[in-house]
């Protein structure tokens, strides 16, 4: 069965997103600070689609700028989960015996710590910005990506194709770089779409109790944070950020869960 | 049996040592001095002032001695006191407890029961439209962040058919009904949270056990395909969701953390984020040891409960750790 790229809805709805937050200046009708107090919780009407919050900006082109953040954060948090876990869960993998033992024991005590709870530590002493959210919420999701990619490392040097090329004489590091490494490469993108999912919920959530991307910007966190504290005035406000958010979440996992199968049913079919 | 809670023990009192001196590392490697957040925004403060605040909180002796004494205090049920209200942790922390404890058992509550519902719902017949309908709400319910639920549940149940109040907290204590009545939305929310988790492990486990050969006995003697479901393959998929259930207690306590907040509950949660706006390290520092600490002891205790409703458990668990 071949995976077919085209047909992948979340695939395509992930592509979307990107395309609507990277082009956010040209799609937006209104600055997205521009305060309009007129316009002052305005329901969706042909002038602010999304409607309007209190101070009358328009919730379509914030929720434009927003996604911009928030997709940015959740990208660059995965690239830094991608690269440690990776790290971690290869050496884990390739050394096994006590170094082995050390790491995946200090992966479980890292997960032992929940993550809003460590988060929260780490944001209260460095500050939330866009520099400093990525690394909190990125090094949050490397022990789950190390477990995976050590796993998936010990798996693999247990195949065939190890023996033979440890038997034929090549060195370990060309081993791991040039061979081990593009065939687990499927099972890391798993995990890419899962922590990116993953890192949306996280930096959202933190932007909601306060404590992720401060006003005058806005994530999409941000401004459900200020659309819940005026929940009783317009729920327009807080919903469209919500939809968005979910949506997105939706997506990511929906494309790990995809290629999760593609590969599972790959596999059983050899 | 012995050996086996032995080791179990031994497992979790080293993961709570290495999470206990991680957080205790994260807070002191992180920049922000707290001598200068207690103080705040107190200005004239001289040099001096500075080291003999230091030196009173301990915080100028090595950092290894620090820890130990901190680990040391914290057997002995002493936190530190709060940089700011200068209560101690433990109080401010016990204080608490009793409304998160509280959420959390509605919480798992509403989880299992409706766990145990859908599960065999969709196992009845795999691939079924009910099977489906239930496949796709887990897969969509793992997707959506708990705050989202609660905000769908605000402007459901509080802002349109306003039956129930959306914030706030009232004592058992002082008005039981109340107390129940506020505990509805938050316990709900978190409750929807954990149930899709629970029913893919449960759904998963029971069409493993579906395939055993005693299945196929219970079918052979004609009894119904309701009575199989019930009476012999949930009760023998329910072990391995004993774990799951044991972990997502645990995660539960954790992302209390934003329901509290959401719905203004005085639980250690909203002691945290409290804290952390103030930057009061040694609160936050007390609300993740007693966090971690549940979490660790939930799912040993469940851990146990698995090895002593089956036996097999407890071999296969310590042959696995020798290999």
């Amino acid at each position: 069965m071949k995976f077919k790229w085209r047909y992948s809805f979340s695939g395509f709805l992930i592509l979307l997103i990107l395309g609507i937050c990277l082009a956010a200046p040209i799609l937006a009708p209104y600055d997205p600070n521009a305060i309009a107090v007129a316009d002052a919780f305005s329901g969706p009407t042909a002038k602010n689609w999304m409607g309007a919050d209190d101070l009358g900006r328009d919730s379509f082109s914030r929720i434009l700028y927003g996604g911009r953040i928030t997709i940015l954060i959740a990208m660059a948090a995965t690239l830094i989960a991608l690269l440690i876990g990776t790290t971690w869960g290869l050496i884990a993998g390739v050394r096994r015996g006590w170094v082995d033992e050390f790491l995946m024991r200090t992966a479980d005590a890292t997960m032992a710590i929940p993550q809003i709870l460590f988060a929260l530590v780490c944001v209260s002493a460095v500050g939330a910005s866009i520099i400093s959210l990525p690394i909190v919420v990125g090094i949050l999701l490397s022990p789950t990506t190390a477990r995976m990619a050590r796993s998936a490392v010990v798996t693999e040097l247990s195949s065939d194709y190890v023996t033979a090329a440890i038997a034929s004489g090549t060195k370990r590091s060309k081993l791991i770089l040039s061979e081990v490494m593009p065939n687990i490469a499927p099972q890391l993108l798993v995990q890419l779409s899962i922590n990116a999912a993953a890192a949306v919920m996280l930096e959202a959530t933190l932007s909601f109790i306060g404590l992720g991307i401060q006003p005058p910007n806005a994530s999409w966190g941000t401004l459900m944070l200020q659309g819940y504290a005026k929940i009783w005035n317009t729920y327009w406000f807080v919903f469209f950020p919500a939809l968005a958010v979910t949506i997105t979440i939706l997506a990511f996992n929906a494309y790990g869960e995809r290629i999760r199968v593609t590969m599972d049913s790959r596999r059983s079919s050899v | 049996m012995g050996v086996f809670l032995l080791r179990r023990a031994a497992s979790s009192l080293s993961v709570l040592a290495m999470s206990v001196v991680l957080v205790f590392l994260s807070i002191r490697i992180l920049p922000g001095d707290p001598v200068l957040a207690k103080l705040g925004a107190a200005t004239e403060v001289t040099p001096e002032a500075l080291v003999a605040l230091r030196e009173e909180a301990g915080l100028n002796r090595p950092l290894l001695v620090q820890l130990f004494s901190w680990i040391g205090d914290a057997f002995r049920g002493d936190l530190g006191v709060s940089y700011f209200s200068q209560f101690p942790v433990t109080q401010l922390v016990s204080e608490r407890i009793p409304v998160t404890l509280e959420v959390t058992f509605f919480i798992i509550f509403i989880a299992v029961i409706l766990a145990l519902i859908l599960a065999p719902l969709s196992t009845l017949k795999p691939g079924s439209i009910v099977d489906r309908v239930i496949g796709y709400s887990t897969s969509i319910g793992l997707s959506v962040p708990g705050f989202v639920i609660g905000i769908v549940l605000i402007l459901i149940f509080s802002l349109t058919l306003q039956w129930l109040p959306s914030r706030g907290f009232i004592p058992i204590s002082e008005n039981l009904v109340e107390n129940l009545k506020l505990m509805i939305l938050p316990a709900v929310t978190g409750g929807l949270t954990a149930t899709p988790y629970l029913v893919r492990y449960l759904r998963a486990s029971m069409l493993e056990v579906k395939q055993s050969p005693f299945v196929r006995t219970a079918e052979g003697k004609g009894l119904s395909n309701v009575r199989v479901l019930f009476r012999h393959i949930l009760p023998n998929s329910l072990v391995p969701t004993l774990t799951m259930l044991g972990l997502i207690v645990g995660y539960t306590l954790s992302g209390v953390v934003v329901i509290e907040y959401m719905y203004g509950l005085p639980g250690i949660g909203s002691l945290a984020i409290e804290s952390a706006f103030k930057r009061d390290y040694a609160v936050i520092q007390g609300v993740a040891l007693t966090i971690i600490s549940f979490f660790i002891l939930t799912t040993f205790v469940f851990d146990i409960l698995c090895g002593i409703v089956d036996p097999r458990l407890r071999l296969a668990k310590g042959q696995k750790s020798e290999v």
